[in-house]
């Protein structure tokens, strides 16, 4: 049954048109970066970088490269937004067509129905990631040739050289890491989404809370206690490019991550619980 | 098959629905009526528990909804006035994901009840592309699946054409002699709740004023109809002789207790009054209705 119930939930959400922006906007945004950095001088400041270090630039200005630094930005804001937006849909969208009410006529309970739902946002949510390096890594390869892995991420402080291989393995890794943002933003999202508010609300609610973390931990004076900050605890995956992989960093914020998606989900299925569905 | 016992709702400051108790028997047709904002939908909300009561306590079936919400519900089917579906999936796709929420239904069931609501060969189509009384008959398939003993129609009639309606009542009545199913059905048509229903509750401003058979209801009213050439002068002398205690419509006379036709005619002759016609009509349910939720005029304000 609640595989089943699942499977229903999937063909809610997959047959609805808005679940596929995400998708397109990743093709038409990866694309178009692409085309810029292979038919403009938008590689110069990679290449001059390379050579400072003494690289060859045609051993490194590759697909992997490309994928990566595109990765970057739509991770940090298209990523977000998406998963957002179907986050505040699952719950507050029913709630405001009134399918919601047609469901809750049935003997099902809540608490698994909004189960049910959460699972089916994190499918999305895990779709949406691996698309995303998917479609990034097809995207440059279109443009530009296989060969190593060059990552300069200067707020995580890494600057790294991985052959195509490793690369490739890194670049792997980094999207199974960035399921776990793609899933706890839209844990938050789908959490405000069982309040009694518009799914718009929801969705702007749960994206102002990743802003503000955001804001906060990038301000100095909170950089002693960055710890403490929601979106912290998201750049996983940019880690994941560290020449050593500092584990036990990563297994200290996947661990608050549970905790953070614990508390959306238990928060959500109390205040799902608590009200009134009325028409 | 439905009871509630003492239950309220309040919404904040509002009391929606207050000690409000209630039996629906296994086999009826029970209508309830009552005003907009008279408590009907947020009872009918409590029975599907989908608003919880702020007291009382709500079965099903003999299961409290609150406790033993799968027990309560297995057997329930519900249309609201509205019925809300996935419009870019198809009717069949709607029909599953909705009865898959009480239980594994196969394929042949579906094909059944699609068949006896009369959307074969539409079945496969978007949901968008249905007209008003094609959407009626999905949302009465989807209630009618997997099998309930109860169906709980809230306002099924609104928004639909004449012939929707008649539609509707002839469903209902099909639903009740084939199926034997116990039906409740919340209406503000109060003819078609006249033509199916074998017992009736009214709710105003939350409570119950009235809960009995149909018949017990249009026989209740003790009401007299006259046609007398003064009304307003009728009604002053009558009550000054204490026959009556209200008066409305400008036809229509509240007797008071024991008071039987002949008294109030020989009252009225014997003060020169002309009285075209008297009668003592069984009020229709909506006279009754009104008779109920409409407090009489003072006599002396009547016309």
């Amino acid at each position: 049954m609640f595989l089943l119930q699942l499977r229903n939930e999937l063909v809610k959400l997959f047959g609805k048109k808005r679940t596929y922006i995400g998708f397109a906007m990743f093709l038409l945004a990866q694309n178009l970066i692409a085309v810029v950095f292979r038919f403009t001088h938008a590689t110069r400041p990679l290449q001059r970088l390379l050579e400072s270090g003494g690289h060859v630039v045609a051993d490194y200005l590759s697909a992997l490269t490309i994928a990566s630094i595109m990765l970057m930005p739509l991770a940090a804001f298209l990523l977000p937004l998406y998963v957002s937006l179907i986050g505040g849909d699952l719950v507050a969208k029913e709630a405001e067509d009134g399918t919601l009410r047609m469901i809750l006529c049935r003997p099902i309970a809540r608490s698994r129905l909004l189960l049910v739902k959460w699972l089916a946002g994190c499918i999305f949510a895990v779709a949406l990631s691996l698309a995303l390096g998917l479609f990034g890594l097809l995207f440059a390869r279109l443009y530009f040739p296989w060969g190593g892995l060059f990552i300069w991420m200067p707020e995580q402080e890494i600057l790294s050289l991985f052959p195509a291989g490793t690369g490739l393995e890194r670049y792997a890794v980094a999207h199974v890491m960035l399921i776990t943002e793609a899933c706890s933003i839209m844990g938050l999202a789908f959490m405000f989404s069982c309040f009694n508010v518009k799914p718009a609300a929801a969705t702007i609610l749960g994206l102002s809370l990743v802003f503000v973390s955001f804001i906060l931990e990038h301000i100095p004076y909170f950089k002693d206690y960055e710890n403490w900050f929601f979106t912290y605890h998201l750049h996983l995956w940019q880690l994941m490019f560290a020449e050593r992989i500092p584990w036990w960093r990563v297994g200290q914020s996947l661990c608050l991550l549970v905790g953070f998606n614990v508390t959306f989900l238990t928060v959500g299925l109390t205040v799902f619980q608590m009200r009134d569905i009325k028409s | 098959m439905i009871e509630l016992r003492q239950v309220s709702k309040r919404f904040g400051q509002r009391l929606a629905v207050n000690e409000l108790s209630l039996r629906v028997p296994a086999g009826e047709v029970f209508g309830l009526l009552g005003h907009n904002g008279a408590g009907k939908s947020t009872a009918i909300g409590m029975m599907l528990g989908q608003v919880w009561p702020t007291a009382g306590e709500v079965f099903i079936g003999g299961a409290e909804v609150g406790r033993e919400r799968r027990r309560a519900l297995s057997k329930v089917g519900a249309i609201f006035e509205t019925p809300a579906f996935y419009d870019y999936l198809s009717g069949w796709d709607n029909l599953r994901i909705f009865t898959q929420y009480s239980a594994p239904t196969p394929a042949a069931r579906l094909r059944e009840v699609v068949d006896w609501v009369g959307l074969t060969g539409r079945e496969t189509s978007p949901v968008r592309t249905y007209s008003h009384g094609m959407r009626a008959r999905l949302a009465l398939a989807q209630a009618l699946l997997p099998g309930p003993e109860l169906l709980i129609l809230d306002e099924p009639g609104e928004g639909l054409d004449p012939e929707g309606i008649a539609e509707m009542r002839h469903t209902i009545l099909r639903l009740h002699r084939e199926l034997g199913l116990t039906i409740l059905l919340s209406s503000h048509l109060l003819t078609e709740v006249e033509q199916l229903c074998t017992r009736i509750a009214v709710l105003q401003e939350g409570r119950k004023i009235f809960e009995g058979p149909l018949a017990e209801a249009k026989s209740n009213g003790n009401w007299l109809r006259v046609e007398v050439g003064d009304f307003p002068a009728a009604v002053t002398l009558l009550t000054q002789a204490g026959l009556i205690t209200g008066a409305r419509d400008g036809r229509w006379l509240a007797l008071a207790t024991g008071v039987g036709v002949d008294r109030v005619v020989r009252c009225l002759v014997e003060h020169g009054a002309a009285v075209f016609a008297v009668s003592r009509e069984q009020p229709t349910l909506e006279e009754f209705y009104l008779s109920l939720v409409r407090k009489p005029e003072p006599p002396a304000a009547a016309t």
